[in-house]
C-alpha cells in the first residue's frame, strides 16, 4: 500500500479510458453522485463510440450522450428525477445515435455483483415478464426476444426466472466523498452501486472531492467500502460532482441543472454550453469556472455535519499539489 | 374547502398506508403521499428509498431525487441499491409502495419508458421499433411490480394515459389478467389500486381488470369513464370518497412546503 496512486485528471482519461471501451460510473445517479467532472473530460479530450453500463443516467451521459459520444447504453432508469427528462440523452436515443438497453434499478448492481463474483449468470425474477425481457434494442427485429434474458427454470422449485449476463466494465470512474493517496476511500450517503461496481471493473479510477490522510481509514475502517486493493488511479475532483449533489459537502444547484438540461437539447445549445463550462485547465481551474458565488450556496447544506468526524485529515489544495509534483 | 386534484390523489393515496408497514417511496408525489401518511395516522409506518436511505425526512423542501441530500441530512443508515431494492424489495419483504406511470393499461401494467406512434408498438409490429418519445425507464418500479407484497399507482387521470393496452411493460401489473401473472415467480403480489386525479380503481378478484369503485366529491362515474381509454366497469358499490379533512391537508402541506401539489 505504499504506492500513491494519485494523477491529474487530464492523466487519468488520457492513460485509463479509450473509444469504444466498455464504461461503468458510479454512484451513477442522476440527482446525487457521479463523477461529472470526468465525463466533462472525456468529452473535452473527444472520447466516442463508448458503450456504458449505467446504472442510471446522470448529468455525466447526458452530456456524452448529447456530443454523439455515448454508442451504447445498458440502463436502470433514463432520467433526471425531478430535474425531468434527461435531454441531451433522450435526443440521442430518438435518433438512433445511442442503443439504450433497458433494465431496472435493481437488476443493474445485481448483474454487477455477478461480474464481481465472475458468475457465468445470475438468475433473478425482476425484468421476466415484461418488456425489459421481451424487447431488446441490441436485438430489435426479434420481439419477444429470448436471448437477452432468456427464460429458465429454477432446478429446485420449477418457478420460471430470467437468467441475466454479468456485468465487467474495461474501466470505470467512481465519484466517492474521500480517498488517500492509495486509493482507500469513505463515501457519504448511498452507496448506490459503487461497492459492486469496483468488484466487477478491470480498471477503477477513484473521483474524489477529498484527499485526505490515510489516519481517517484507520480510524474509521468499518467505513472504508472501497480500500487500495481494487483501485489503479485516485484523481482529486473538487466538485466534481457539480451541478449533482455530494452528500455531506454540496447540495445539487438547482439553476444549473436545469440550465444545462435545456442546453443539452439541442446541438448548438451543446456547444454553447462547451463554450461557456467545457474549458478550463485543470481541476483548480475547474472549480474557478464553478465560481464562488455558486460555491458559496451550493456549500450551504443541511448535510454539512456529516463531515465534521473527518475534517482533521482532510488534504488542502497546497498539499496535493505538492504531492502531485513530488511524483 | 379549497384543496387541488393533485392534493386529494397524495391523501387518498396516503390513507392506503397503515401504522407499522415496510413502505418504499419515490421520488416526487409518491414520496409526499407516504410521508403524508407518516405525519397524518401511520407514524410508526417505516419508510425507505431505493437508494438504502432509511430513518429519514425531507428537509428544505421536496427532495429533488431518492438520493438527495434534502432526504439525506437526517438518515440513520445508508446502504445501497442492492441492499434496498434486492433485499427489502425484490425478495418480497416490503408491505405497501407506490409507484408513478406514463401510462397504465386495463390490468394494471404501467409504461414509463416511452410513447410510440399508434400501430408501432413493439407487441403490435413484432419488433422493437424506436420509439416516437423516450421517457425514463422502469427506475426502481419494476423492482417494486415484481416484489411488494402490494403497492400503488398514482396516475393524472387523462384518457391518452389510460388505455386497453399499453405500448411497453416497464413494470409488469396482472399482464393479459387472470392468472397470467401467475406463470412468472414473482414473489410480490401485484398492484393493489390505482389512485388517479378522478378516483380510485381496483382489480377484479379473478379477470384482475381494473373497476371504479371511488370518486372524489368534484368528480363523477361519467368523467371518468371519459377519460379512460377502455370501457370501464363500476363497481355495483362504488362510493364517493370522503374530501379531505382539515387536519389531513394541514399535514399534507406541512409535507409539501414547496406547494408542488398546490398548483393547480
Amino acid at each position: 500500500m505504499n504506492k500513491s496512486k494519485l494523477i491529474t485528471m487530464k492523466e487519468a482519461v488520457e492513460q485509463y479510458t479509450y473509444d469504444g471501451m466498455y464504461f461503468g460510473h458510479g454512484g451513477a445517479l442522476p440527482v446525487g453522485s457521479d463523477c461529472i467532472s470526468f465525463f466533462r473530460e472525456m468529452v473535452k479530450v473527444g472520447r466516442k463510440d463508448i458503450d456504458i453500463a449505467s446504472n442510471c443516467n446522470s448529468q455525466g451521459t447526458n452530456l456524452l450522450a448529447a456530443v454523439g459520444g455515448l454508442k451504447r447504453m445498458e440502463v436502470g432508469f433514463s432520467g433526471l428525477e425531478v430535474y425531468g427528462f434527461a435531454n441531451g440523452l433522450k435526443r440521442a436515443v430518438e435518433t438512433g445515435q445511442t442503443v439504450l438497453e433497458d433494465y431496472s434499478n435493481g437488476a443493474i448492481p445485481i448483474r454487477m455483483m455477478a461480474g464481481a463474483l465472475n458468475w457465468p449468470f445470475i438468475p433473478m425474477f425482476m425484468n421476466t415478464g415484461c418488456d425489459q425481457q421481451w424487447a431488446s434494442a441490441d436485438d430489435p427485429e426479434n420481439y419477444p426476444n429470448t436471448k437477452k434474458i432468456p427464460e429458465i427454470t429454477d432446478p429446485f422449485t420449477g418457478r420460471i426466472c430470467g437468467a441475466f449476463t454479468p456485468i465487467k466494465p474495461d474501466v470505470a470512474a467512481i465519484h466517492v466523498t474521500m480517498a488517500d493517496i492509495y486509493g482507500n476511500a469513505i463515501m457519504l450517503g448511498t452507496e448506490w452501486n459503487r461497492y459492486e461496481l469496483s468488484r466487477c471493473s478491470k480498471k477503477v479510477i477513484l473521483c474524489a472531492d477529498k484527499i485526505v490522510d490515510t489516519g481517517v481509514m484507520r480510524q474509521y475502517p468499518n467505513l472504508v467500502r472501497i480500500p487500495y486493493i481494487v483501485v489503479d488511479a485516485v484523481v482529486y475532483a473538487p466538485f466534481g460532482v457539480w451541478p449533482q449533489c455530494s452528500t455531506g459537502l454540496y447540495d445539487s444547484d438547482e439553476e444549473h441543472m436545469y440550465y444545462m438540461n435545456k442546453m443539452l437539447k439541442t446541438e448548438e445549445g451543446t456547444n454553447e454550453y462547451l463554450q461557456a463550462f467545457g474549458q478550463y485547465d485543470d481541476v483548480f481551474d475547474y472549480v474557478n469556472l464553478v465560481g464562488q458565488e455558486r460555491i458559496d450556496k451550493i456549500t450551504k447544506t443541511d448535510t454539512a455535519f456529516l463531515m465534521d468526524p473527518y475534517r482533521q485529515w482532510i488534504k488542502t489544495d497546497a498539499e496535493i499539489k505538492e504531492l502531485l509534483e513530488r511524483r | 374547502m379549497d384543496y387541488t386534484r393533485q392534493e386529494m390523489m397524495a391523501i387518498a393515496t396516503g390513507r392506503e398506508f397503515k401504522d407499522g408497514e415496510l413502505a418504499i417511496f419515490g421520488v416526487g408525489l409518491s414520496m409526499l403521499a407516504g410521508f403524508f401518511a407518516q405525519r397524518n395516522h401511520a407514524p410508526g409506518l417505516m419508510a425507505f428509498t431505493e437508494g438504502g436511505v432509511y430513518g429519514s425526512t425531507p428537509v428544505g423542501g421536496l427532495p429533488w431525487g431518492i438520493e438527495d441530500n434534502r432526504i439525506s441530512a437526517n438518515a440513520v443508515s445508508f446502504t445501497n441499491a442492492i441492499d434496498a431494492l434486492g433485499f427489502l424489495v425484490a425478495s418480497g419483504r416490503v408491505d405497501n409502495a407506490v409507484i408513478g406511470a406514463a401510462e397504465v393499461d386495463k390490468y394494471g401494467n404501467v409504461n414509463t419508458t416511452g410513447i410510440w406512434a399508434p400501430d408501432t408498438e413493439p407487441w403490435k409490429v413484432g419488433k422493437y421499433t424506436l420509439p416516437r418519445v423516450r421517457l425514463n425507464g422502469s427506475g426502481g418500479a419494476n423492482e417494486i411490480a415484481t416484489g411488494a407484497k402490494k403497492y400503488l399507482l398514482m396516475v393524472t387521470h387523462e384518457k391518452k394515459r389510460f388505455n386497453e393496452k399499453v405500448a411497453y411493460i416497464s413494470s409488469p401489473g396482472y399482464l393479459d389478467g387472470g392468472n397470467t401473472r401467475e406463470k412468472y415467480g414473482f414473489p410480490g403480489g401485484g398492484p393493489s389500486a390505482m389512485i388517479t386525479t378522478l378516483g380510485i380503481l381496483r382489480p377484479d378478484p379473478v379477470t384482475k381488470e381494473f373497476i371504479l369503485t371511488g370518486y372524489y366529491p368534484f368528480s363523477s362515474i361519467e368523467e371518468i369513464k371519459e377519460n379512460t381509454g377502455w370501457d370501464l366497469k363500476v363497481a355495483p358499490d362504488v362510493q364517493v370518497i370522503p374530501e379531505p379533512t382539515e387536519k389531513e391537508l394541514e399535514n399534507l402541506r406541512a409535507v409539501d412546503v414547496t406547494g408542488s401539489l398546490r398548483k393547480k
